[in-house]
């Protein structure tokens, strides 16, 4: 039997096994912010990550390139393929910043409006940023890349960019040492549907060249339609994993099914029940506990087909919504 | 009869609302802004100038007395007057400012350069080194510094030297701490992190991020300890262990002046102040505008005003 989570065909660039990611607190509790996740990320493709806020996701993205904050403890393994396969965890924070931030695995941050260094201008960053990363491509190039004028935009400072551009922009650093990986936190927020269609259907040409995309987001409006693999976090964990359609249309798991519902397009029914603190997860399943129903009470991942896994699933919870 | 829904409503005066016809700045720029620059620049040349050339065209030996003039005021002989032992103090403001600039330039650069270094180091390196540092700063701010400084400066009495070591090694601990604790809030912003993910190095964040964030800082310490030293090498003058009273500094010139001022011999107090006033003033401006110049933000809203 293949390992969980996993997409038949080619290896994946990047191939996460049993990562668990826990925040020491000061009072010596740990926030549980990612348990037990199983995940492949294929070249080519974009993966959505989607669930709730507060749930782990921008940890997961944080854990992957080691920047957690030094009170935190991880475990697991994160495989990334290439001519040097490498154990992300396992390798020290030296490794990781000459070889693979940036090189390897790009991080398209959270937060577009303090991302940008203020007190440079967009194109001494992203030059800097191609000198640093040894890339091929340059500066004016990855501003075009996102559809950026380099004439107008590289001499401008952070705060005269608006919201889409500095999202833009960010994508063009993190494009500056041609990552084989593309982590996004968020690459949409605050942004209105037609800028946000726009910065997703950026994701989806940078997945066409060959690379492997993980599209962290809330925005499933404009993210769903690029997405060819949807996974669905709730309280630390991932409960299905799958391809987008199968996932958005016909979840397993009840938890996607509720997300779906809660959205604006699809009733605006509220998920039931509130998320229970991270410091005091159950051991048994966080979600059926909150939300009721029953649990068949596997809290791994079990495949439906040959590349959608669920855990703790009931079958297909129903067709359209 | 009419409903209320389909009432006609009244007509409404848009007069009151119309538009301006034409672009005006949404902001009313400040016009000081435009001139700033310039004056500080201007007045400081003309201070220097006045401290080195005076002292050297006038040929008169400061510390020549010439009890018939004295306590003279200003005439056209001696247009800043003549204190109690007959000697001009056109050429003695120049001699004191020449001096006091000296000694205040070199503390507050030394001070603020050793309060960065020291800062920085406590908030990169971090751990045990930021403990020992800023424990070290503790205990040093908790000596009263008039009196560290006097035992620094009575080691070699009279040197200039001394005097500007037991300025410049008492002053800097505040820098540090201010240093410290913006370097500190920096390090962990959005932008540092996203280098970070970026493959940016230690070097690259000290370089692009810490230091411009500090530098604003440095600036306005260099700006406030200036005037602050000249004040400070006075009081060792007035103690005894600064520079010897036959030396002219700004500092000696106004402690006589303290006596002088009783008698209604106002001009040997006005025109040291003038000199001190000045000095403090246009590098508190050149430092406020080279701030300005420093964060872009600002650097666009002078451009507003059409200024940069």
């Amino acid at each position: 039997m293949t390992a969980a989570g996993a997409v038949p065909g080619a290896p994946p660039v990047l191939s996460i096994r049993g990562l668990s990611v826990q925040l020491g607190l000061l009072d010596g509790r740990w926030v549980h912010a990612v348990s037990d996740l199983d995940m492949d990320l294929p070249a080519g493709t974009v993966t959505l990550l989607a669930g709730e806020s507060g749930c782990g996701k921008s940890v997961l993205a944080s854990a992957l390139i080691g920047l957690l904050p030094p009170t935190a403890r991880v475990r697991g393994q994160v495989g990334l393929d290439g001519p040097d396969p490498l154990d992300l965890l396992a390798a020290d924070d030296d490794v990781l910043a000459t070889r693979v931030r940036g090189r390897r695995v790009g991080l398209v941050p959270q937060s577009a409006g303090t991302a940008l260094t203020p007190t440079r201008t967009v194109g001494a960053l992203l030059s800097e940023a191609v000198t640093t990363l040894g890339g091929a491509v340059p500066a004016a190039d990855l501003l075009r890349e996102v559809w950026l004028d380099p004439d107008g935009v590289a001499d401008l400072y952070p705060h005269q960019l608006s919201g889409g551009m500095a999202h833009r922009v960010l994508l063009a650093l993190a494009l500056a040492g041609q990552p084989d990986v593309l982590l996004c936190d968020e690459p949409t927020a605050g942004l209105d549907p037609e800028n946000a269609a726009h910065v997703a259907g950026l994701l989806a040409a940078q997945a066409r060249t060959g690379r492997a995309v993980l599209l962290i987001s809330h925005d499933i409006a404009a993210c769903a339609p690029v997405a060819d693999r949807v996974a669905v976090m709730v309280s630390s964990r991932v409960v299905e994993v799958g391809p987008a359609t199968d996932v958005l249309d016909r979840p397993w798991h009840d938890y996607p099914q509720a997300l779906w519902n809660s959205l604006p397009e699809r009733g605006f029914r509220p998920v039931p029940g509130d998320p229970p603190p991270l410091t005091d997860l159950p051991d048994d399943c966080a979600w059926h506990r909150r939300a009721g129903g029953a649990c068949s009470g596997v809290l791994t991942l079990e495949p439906v087909a040959p590349d959608h896994w669920v855990s703790c699933g009931r079958g297909p919870v129903g067709v359209g919504c | 009869m009419t409903s209320e829904l389909t009432a006609v409503p009244r007509a409404i005066d848009r007069s009151r609302w119309r538009a301006p016809v034409t672009w005006r700045p949404a902001r009313v720029p400040g016009g000081r802004r435009r001139w700033v620059l310039p004056l500080c620049v201007g007045v400081l040349v003309v201070l220097v100038l006045f401290a080195v050339v005076v002292p050297w065209v006038a040929g008169i030996d400061p510390r020549q007395t010439a009890l018939a003039d004295a306590n003279q005021a200003p005439s056209w002989d001696h247009w800043f007057g003549t204190d109690q032992a007959g000697r001009d103090l056109v050429v003695r403001v120049a001699e004191g400012l020449r001096v006091s600039l000296l000694v205040a330039a070199v503390c507050a650069v030394v001070a603020t350069v050793l309060g960065c270094v020291v800062g920085l180091t406590a908030a990169v390196v971090g751990g045990r080194t930021d403990r020992v540092l800023m424990r070290t700063v503790d205990g040093l701010n908790a000596v009263p510094h008039l009196l560290l400084g006097i035992v620094i400066a009575a080691m070699w009495k009279g040197a200039i030297l001394a005097v500007i070591a037991s300025i410049a090694l008492t002053h800097w601990t505040q820098v540090a701490r201010i240093v410290r604790a913006q370097a500190l809030t920096v390090r962990t912003r959005d932008y540092v992190l996203a280098t970070v993910s970026l493959g940016g190095s230690r070097r690259q964040v000290l370089v692009r991020h810490l230091l411009p964030a500090v530098a604003p800082q440095a600036l306005l310490s260099v700006a406030l300890l200036l005037p602050h030293a000249v004040w400070h090498e006075s009081a060792l003058s007035f103690l005894g262990v600064g520079l010897p009273p036959d030396r002219p500094s700004l500092g000696t010139l106004l402690e006589d002046a303290r006596t002088r001022i009783l008698v209604g011999q106002w001009w040997t107090l006005v025109f040291p102040s003038l000199a001190l006033i000045a000095t403090t003033a246009a590098v508190a401006g050149l430092s406020a505008a080279a701030r300005d110049r420093l964060l872009p933000h600002r650097r666009t809203e002078v451009g507003v005003g059409g200024a940069a």
